[in-house]
């Protein structure tokens, strides 16, 4: 049992660590929007092509 | 049964686009047509492949086009107030905007940068519907604001305070600290308590003790705050809520674990009351988050700033600029155009047009208005251009008095008090009664030490917490369910108001007419051989004649090229004339003649909304008493009544805003149903005011819950949710009572100790926990 004094402030060291983190990711404003983020990782980094301005150049070439 | 592709609702009369032999749609109406078809041409097509992966989306209404300018996004004495520089030095703005519902939303507004030219940066918080939008040196507001109406989100400019806005910032950050702290320490102190009951041997038992200690107290003072400061805000009123017993649990659960700890005794509750803080205030912030999702008292205040106005800057009135209705000032000139709802009482110095008072008075008729006449702000333009000069501002109108009167009168609405915290004032004197009582029984036999501890121990052991949990999930639940169907609730005490009425007051026009007129009982007579379409629409085209209107509405247009019509005459007041192919028509006092010779004749009436048959019957059935009150003439009111198969009792016409009033003052447990202003009045004094869709805003200022959606039947379904709500919350309350009522026996016969309090507690927030998830799940389920 010579490893509890040495476990328990571990444990409580790692406690106040991530306290610790949460409190500086709040403070940052990590949780200010809790909604959108999480849609937003779903969307795709694609490009669009405006149709607009594709026609044009076709009109152009001809 | 069909849906629109656009905005997902029923499309009655669907249209499709043909292109290129392929076919589109359906749409509902045109403005999603048009969408569509910008959204295409954009290259934002995708739009429609993510809508359709989206399992859940909010209801909308269909996309309803306008042509403001808002040019004066670009005015920089506007800009000066609305916008600021973000950290990159670009002009900032932040939009409400209409119709956000779903991850496609977020998509599309996010892809601003890419087809609005000088657009930086836009970000969308999809949960207020506010989108932050940033612009270069070269772009224009005005430009990203007419890009958005373009495609369906009609964008209204938030004023933003920054003070105001970092405070809401910092106050939701410090919510979720003491959460996160709470839950880390009840977390933290469980592991010490668990072998503290296991029996952790004499060397660790006061290093354990000591730790759960120096956990709880941060819990026990900086999270537990709010509870602290709400109940000392009851005792200064002298009353009591609920928070008032889990403040004191909370103190005496903190000196009795400290005393303890200075004397050697290594017991205390911190592991049940760090747990309760955490699950308290998660279910608190929760219940917060759902209501200020719907729209916050002050967030519709952007509603009623209005639409752009045009104002006159020349001589003769042929040149305009678009203002904000904030800007306006008596002796302005401005132009209505049709549809506009007049901003400011005026006078009109040019142009002949119809006015729809039925938001003001309830009139279902039109009003004629030529030159000269006093147009009151808050009636709707109808048929064409006038010119007028304002003669009192916005907030000095007849509009703007109702809208005072009801401003006060809000303040004197007698608030709910919820049955919870009737249920804890008694409860907290009986606890604090008993433990009196225990007190004097213990010292009565000697041990002054152990009456003082089992006092103690009954007043932190009765707190009624799982109550305090189970009644804010009960409500997230219900309420969550009506954002979803497009409800918004200002209040959680609505529910239970709703739950308990017994006379429900509906308004007839707007809402269980519709606010426009319509054809009806079109004849056909002598066999014509006519295509109708095709007369109404060639003599009609430039009329804004509500008639011409209506009956244009009625055959809605699918060719796209008309007759040449040849001496074409308009005469005011009795109707068009003129040749197409040699033919003579005339459409005049509600008939159509081909020469001279009657082959059409029809109606106007005000339709009556499609679910309102049943949704009066679905009422009905609930055991309300139901009443249809009317500033309209009399027999119309009744002829509606007889086709919703209504008594006479049960119906009143012709009355004024101030009797529509007293007529509901004078009842108790009421619910009031409308959208004019005529009815803001009735809306602020029933026990529930609901303003329906296309509501006024003052009525939506008056009101405790607005429908986003048409229709009258999600009124009946919510009135079925509150009920069912409101049997969830007594049966939690009865479960909270009996577990507390079996911790007082305990007490009593001394069993009590913290081992048997960290099973009581969390085992009771459980069980209503669980009967509220049970209880909700079957009543969500209910209304699909």
């Amino acid at each position: 049992m010579e490893i509890i004094p040495f476990l328990i402030p571990l444990a409580i060291i790692l406690a106040l660590f991530f306290i610790g983190g949460f409190i500086w990711m709040t403070m940052k404003g990590q949780y200010d929007d809790l909604e959108t983020p999480g849609h937003r990782m779903l969307l795709d980094e694609t490009q669009i092509n405006n149709v607009d301005n594709a026609n044009q150049t076709q009109k152009g070439d001809l | 049964m069909t849906n629109c592709l656009h905005c997902d609702q029923i499309a009655s009369s669907p249209l499709y686009i043909q292109k290129e032999n392929c076919e589109t749609g359906p749409f509902c109406c045109q403005g999603c047509v048009t969408v569509f078809n910008i959204l295409k041409n954009k290259g934002l097509s995708e739009y429609y492949e993510i809508k359709k992966n989206v399992a859940i989306f909010k209801d909308r209404a269909p996309v309803e086009i306008s042509s403001n300018q808002y040019t004066y996004l670009d005015n920089s004495d506007f800009q000066q107030e609305y916008s600021y520089l973000n950290y990159q030095k670009e002009r900032t703005i932040e939009f409400y905007l209409e119709g956000i519902h779903c991850l496609a939303c977020l998509w599309i507004i996010e892809k601003l940068p890419t087809f609005v030219p000088g657009v930086s940066s836009s970000k969308l918080n999809i949960g207020r519907s506010v989108a932050v939008i940033s612009i270069s040196d070269t772009g224009s507001f005005s430009l990203v604001a007419r890009e958005l109406d373009n495609i369906g989100y009609r964008p209204h400019p938030l004023k933003i305070n920054q003070n105001e806005n970092l405070l809401k910032i910092k106050e939701n950050r410090i919510n979720l600290l003491r959460i996160g702290i709470s839950g880390a320490a009840a977390g933290n102190i469980m592991l010490y308590a668990i072998s503290l009951y296991a029996g952790a041997g004499r060397e660790y038992e006061q290093l354990f003790n000591a730790i759960t200690v120096a956990f709880a107290l941060p819990v026990l003072t900086y999270c537990a705050y709010p509870f602290y400061k709400n109940s000392y805000v009851a005792l200064k009123n002298k009353s009591l809520s609920i928070d008032v017993p889990i403040s004191i649990a909370l103190i005496m659960g903190a000196v009795m674990g400290v005393y303890n700890l200075f004397i050697g005794v290594p017991e205390n509750y911190f592991d049940s009351l760090t747990a309760l803080v955490f699950l308290l205030l998660l279910s608190r912030y929760f219940l917060k988050i759902i209501q200020e999702k719907g729209l916050s008292t002050s967030d519709l205040n952007f509603f009623y700033q209005g639409e752009s106005l045009l104002k006159s800057t020349s001589e003769d009135f042929s040149a305009f600029i678009e203002i904000h209705p904030k800007l306006i000032s008596v002796g302005d000139v401005i132009k209505i155009v049709p549809n506009q709802i007049i901003p400011a009482d005026a006078t009109i110095i040019r142009g002949q047009s119809y006015l729809n008072t039925s938001l003001l008075s309830g009139e279902s008729e039109l009003q004629k208005v030529s030159e000269g006449s006093l147009v009151y702000s808050g009636t709707q333009n109808v048929s064409n251009d006038l010119i007028a000069r304002v003669t009192s501002l916005p907030k000095e109108s007849r509009l703007g008095k109702i809208l005072q009167h009801i401003e006060n009168g809000w303040s004197q609405k007698s608030k709910i008090v919820d049955i919870t915290n009737v249920v804890s004032k008694y409860f907290v004197l009986v606890v604090f009664l008993l433990s009196l009582f225990l007190f004097f029984k213990e010292f009565q036999s000697g041990d002054m030490r152990s009456a003082f501890e089992k006092a103690l121990t009954l007043l932190i052991v009765t707190c009624p917490c799982a109550l305090a949990i189970a009644t804010p999930l009960t409500f997230i639940r219900s309420l969550s369910k009506s954002a979803e169907k497009g409800i918004v609730i200002k209040d959680d005490a609505v529910i239970e108001n709703l739950a308990k009425a017994k006379v429900i007051f509906i308004d007839k026009t707007g809402t269980i007419t519709e606010n426009k007129i319509q054809i009806c009982d079109f004849k056909i007579h002598n066999d014509p051989e006519i295509d109708f379409e095709y007369i109404v629409h060639a003599l009609e085209q430039h009329s804004r004649h509500p008639v011409a209107l209506s009956l244009k509405n009625y055959f809605p247009l699918t060719k796209t090229e008309l007759p040449i019509v040849q001496d074409f005459k308009e005469s005011p007041g009795v109707g068009v004339s003129g040749y197409i192919n040699q033919n003579h028509y005339l459409i005049s006092q509600y008939s159509i003649f081909e020469n001279e010779r009657l082959v059409a004749s029809f109606n106007v009436d005000t339709k009556v909304k499609k679910d309102a048959f049943d949704s009066i019957k679905r009422l009905k059935k609930l055991g309300l008493k139901i009443q249809i009150l009317s500033g309209d003439k009399h027999e119309k009111v009744e002829s509606l009544a007889k086709t919703l198969n209504l008594q006479n009792e049960e119906f009143a016409g012709e009355l004024s805003p101030e009797m529509k009033n007293s007529l509901i003052k004078s009842s108790t447990h009421s619910i009031m149903i409308g959208d004019g202003a005529n009815d803001a009045l009735a809306l602020n004094s029933a026990n529930t005011g609901i303003a329906v869709h296309g509501a006024m805003d003052i009525s939506l200022r008056a009101a405790d819950v607005y429908l986003t959606t048409p229709g009258l039947e999600h009124i009946v379904n919510l009135i079925v949710m509150s009920r069912e709500t409101m049997k969830v919350i007594y049966r939690n309350l009865v479960l909270s009572l009996l577990y507390n009522s079996l911790s007082v026996v305990l007490a009593f016969t001394g069993y009590i100790s913290p081992l048997t309090a960290a099973i009581i507690m969390p085992l009771s927030s459980l069980t209503v926990l669980i009967s509220s998830l049970i209880g909700t799940k079957e009543l969500r389920s209910q209304w699909k």
